[in-house]
């Protein structure tokens, strides 16, 4: 199991999670951020740390959330890794307030 | 209780090197959540998979919460609600009858570390069973063999910190996994390789660690021994030694030299699996880059000659002389570090001469009668234990739980395997519910945890427990009435110059403290040698191997009575282990990502996050043997046998299978089902990486 980055990521881009995993499980493009599911260690540091809650522990994902899981593992196949922090999307803190965040 | 909400400093409780820092938030007088204490340094604000819910245990609908008799045949689980006074007063009577019938020695403690707090844990029920003269339990659960094999060659020294390892240029993890088992120490690591340093994974199986180190060198099971001394021929062949180190602050150099010229690469490949190049490279490498770190697991220790490769290893820090910086040397066990009082702990003065000691992996035979020389056991008290999942030989020690005539009294938090056979369970708190003060086995800190929440139900922390206990027996020493707070002020010796400006107080304030000792970057404790042996010196020859085989009194309630005895090599070499009945595969049964040991083997998360039981099997030997990916298969020997779900993967090599320990067995059995109770050669630390096996398709 692992944990995952669900679609509350998109226009946030905040990357907050990439400073405080300890293993760099995490792969980017320019739109959002995954977690390699092989790397994850389910530490749960990166939770708490995203301003906009968009990662959930795999075991708490909701039936609509379950699709990011295939989504997490496929995409990290091919994207690069991100181990450094970088700043948010210029829509992030619009879209934070969007989510109620 | 509607307006409780509050934060606490906590501590984790686990048998784990890490003992996290935890802040706990308290809501409506329950606990809400747990987190990674931000402000300490090796918690770093991350807790683990095991614990990130930890409110999940403590307010389970499963949690055990009141005493209970029981109503139905043992093992079925039939349990009925009564009073602590009745339970006190039924293992108060039953006991004083053994006891007039057959003496103390009927009765066996039986615990080790599901909680680690230093009143709760390893030695909570010492005094009490000292007092009542019980056969001693000797606990070789972890860590005992490499200990016997480190304290010969070191002494009881801390070794390195491990927030050194971020100074290291060459970190040698050796049967260490600490992406699964000790994961605050990988940011220090992951620092070190960012500057440049190489990491070095030693490990039959292609662990998380391994994928993420920079070499992987897949030894082959039991063989450690070997490529460390294989590693020490090339060091003395080739000149790499340290002389003027290996000259001030080592014994025994000429003699070790000899043996290690036994090592030639040629025999270390043939025994290990590891190429003759590889072997000349990690040796050259490890004995060039200083500051060198070797961190060993404790699976180490795990085979014949487990505790010879811990006295190998723990030399080749000396040879190369890296233990002159900060970031050079070994890591095993800093608990060494902690002055702490073991005879307040044990009181081992009350031990009478000649009573018996039994080694705790052997429960089973006990049990079943099959052990010579073992006192006849009426009956059993176990706390901080789940023997039915994490000793060997399972079958034998369900069959002996079975016993009608055994008296076995389980103190839980859940109905385990082994409490579903008692006849009395009691409920225990979990660390939300107690006071504890933790040292630490795998850092620098001694860790404050008050209560977060009142006891639940009924349940009780092992001092008290104890206390009761000897209430009922009619031990009246003050020793049996300190409170808790007492018991934390005599546990320790707070006049060491490690403790200087560390109180009770302050704990209790700042939740955590570093021992006073020089910092990570400073800190090289033996940069001009001080070793508590006794001869002061590493002893490359072992003088204390002159009294042969022996396991450390704190994990035998103090007692040096009945040692093991047998004779031990003063020099550390490989030896070739049991054919094992010729069966095709080796076994590792390491500990678990998402368990922790036996625990949250119940936890529907946990359980989650762990996968169903399963067998890590190459896709070579699965496909000649027509297994599938995800097939249930069966594994078995002389010994027993369980069913797994296989998992293909190139993650262990052909004729290595691996299965995570853990998992509750119920009614099919889990990996301990066909490990044996064979010793390792030190310490009396198992053996199973020994252990071989068949496989089959199907239950």
């Amino acid at each position: 199991m692992t944990h995952v980055v669900t679609d509350a990521c998109e226009r946030c881009r905040y990357t907050e999670c990439v400073a405080v995993c300890p293993v760099d499980c995490f792969h980017a493009d320019a739109a959002r951020l995954y977690i390699d599911p092989d790397v994850c260690i389910d530490c749960g540091a990166c939770i708490p740390a995203c301003p906009v809650h968009a990662i959930v522990d795999a075991f708490d994902l909701t039936a609509e959330q379950e699709r990011w899981l295939a989504v997490n593992a496929e995409m990290c196949t091919s994207l690069p890794l991100i181990t450094e922090q970088e700043a948010a999307l210029p829509t992030a803190d619009a879209r934070r307030a969007e989510l109620g965040f | 209780m509607a307006d409780d909400n509050r934060t606490v400093l906590g501590a984790c409780p686990h048998d784990c090197p890490d003992t996290c820092s935890m802040v706990i938030t308290v809501k409506d007088g329950k606990v809400a959540s747990v987190a990674g204490n931000p402000d300490h340094p090796f918690t770093d604000g991350r807790l683990c998979v095991k614990v990130n819910h930890y409110e999940e245990r403590v307010h389970s609908p499963d949690r055990v919460l009141y005493p209970m008799k029981r109503t139905g045949p043992k093992g079925t689980g039939q349990f009925a609600r009564i009073s602590w006074q009745e339970a006190l007063d039924t293992i108060g009577t039953k006991w004083k009858a053994i006891i007039a019938e057959s003496g103390p020695t009927a009765i066996l403690p039986y615990s080790y570390l599901g909680t680690q707090g230093t009143l709760n844990g390893l030695n909570a029920g010492d005094p009490f069973f000292n007092k009542m003269g019980a056969t001693i339990s000797e606990r070789t659960f972890c860590d005992s063999g490499a200990c016997t094999g480190y304290i010969m060659t070191l002494g009881p020294t801390a070794g390195m910190d491990p927030e050194s390892l971020q100074y290291s240029k060459y970190i040698v993890l050796w049967a260490c996994n600490p992406m699964s088992t000790n994961t605050h120490m990988w940011p220090f690591i992951a620092e070190a390789q960012k500057r440049g340093a190489k990491v070095v994974v030693i490990d039959p199986a292609r662990t998380r660690s391994a994928q993420a180190a920079d070499w992987h060198i897949a030894v082959k099971p039991g063989t450690d021994a070997a490529l460390a001394m294989g590693m020490a021929n090339v060091i003395i062949a080739e000149g790499l030694v340290d002389k003027e180190y290996v000259d001030a602050y080592t014994t025994g150099y000429d003699e070790l030299a000899q043996r290690a010229a036994e090592y030639t690469p040629e025999k270390v490949s043939s025994i290990t699996g590891v190429s003759v190049d590889d072997i000349r490279k990690l040796a050259r490498e490890y004995a060039k880059s200083q500051p060198s770190a070797i961190r060993i697991g404790v699976a180490i220790e795990r085979n014949g000659s487990g505790g010879q490769a811990v006295r190998a290893l723990s030399c080749l820090p000396a040879l190369v002389g890296a233990w002159r910086k900060p970031g050079g040397g070994i890591l095993q066990l800093p608990l060494w570090a902690f002055p702490i009082n073991w005879g307040n702990l044990m009181r081992p003065e009350w031990v009478q001469p000649g009573t018996p000691v039994l080694n705790q992996w052997l429960l089973g035979r006990v049990l079943t009668g099959e052990q010579p020389d073992a006192p006849g056991i009426r009956s059993l008290f176990v706390y901080n234990a789940n023997p039915m999942v994490v000793a060997p030989e399972q079958d034998k020690i369900r069959k002996g739980l079975e016993r009608e005539d055994l008296f076995t009294v389980v103190s839980e938090h859940f109905l385990t395997d082994t409490a579903r056979y008692a006849d009395i369970v009691l409920p225990a708190t979990t660390q939300a519910e107690q006071f504890d003060l933790m040292f630490s086995w795998g850092h620098l800190y001694m860790t404050m945890n008050l209560p977060w929440i009142a006891p639940i139900g009924e349940s009780v922390p092992n001092t008290e427990l104890f206390r009761r206990l000897a209430k009922t027996m009619g031990f009246d020493d003050p020793q049996f009435s300190y409170t808790d707070e007492e018991l934390a002020e005599r546990s320790y010796d707070w006049t060491a110059p490690t403790l200087q400006g560390i109180t009770l107080d302050r704990l209790k304030r700042e939740g955590w403290a570093r021992l006073n000792v020089p910092a990570p970057d400073q800190y090289a404790p033996h940069a001009a040698g001080g070793f508590p042996t006794p001869s002061g010196k590493v002893e490359l020859k072992a003088s204390m191997a002159a009294g042969g085989n022996f396991v450390l009194p704190v994990f035998r309630q103090g007692s040096n009575e009945f040692q093991d005895g047998t004779p031990v090599d003063p020099l550390p070499g490989w030896t070739k282990p049991p054919a094992g009945d010729g069966l095709p595969f080796a076994l590792l049964s390491p500990k678990s990502h998402a368990f922790l040991n036996s625990g949250y083997g119940n936890l529907r998360r946990q359980q989650a996050h762990a996968g169903e039981q399963h067998v890590v099997i190459n896709a070579a030997d699965a496909a000649a043997r027509g297994i599938g990916d995800g097939a249930t298969i069966t594994v078995f020997n002389s010994t027993g046998a369980f069913q797994a779900v296989a998992k293909l993967s190139d993650e262990v090599p052909t004729g290595v299978l691996q299965s995570p320990m853990g998992y509750w067995p119920g009614a099919g059995g889990s990996v301990n089902a066909v490990n044996t109770a064979r010793f390792g050669d030190l310490g009396r630390a198992p053996s199973f990486s020994d252990t071989r096996v068949n496989v089959r398709a199907g239950a």
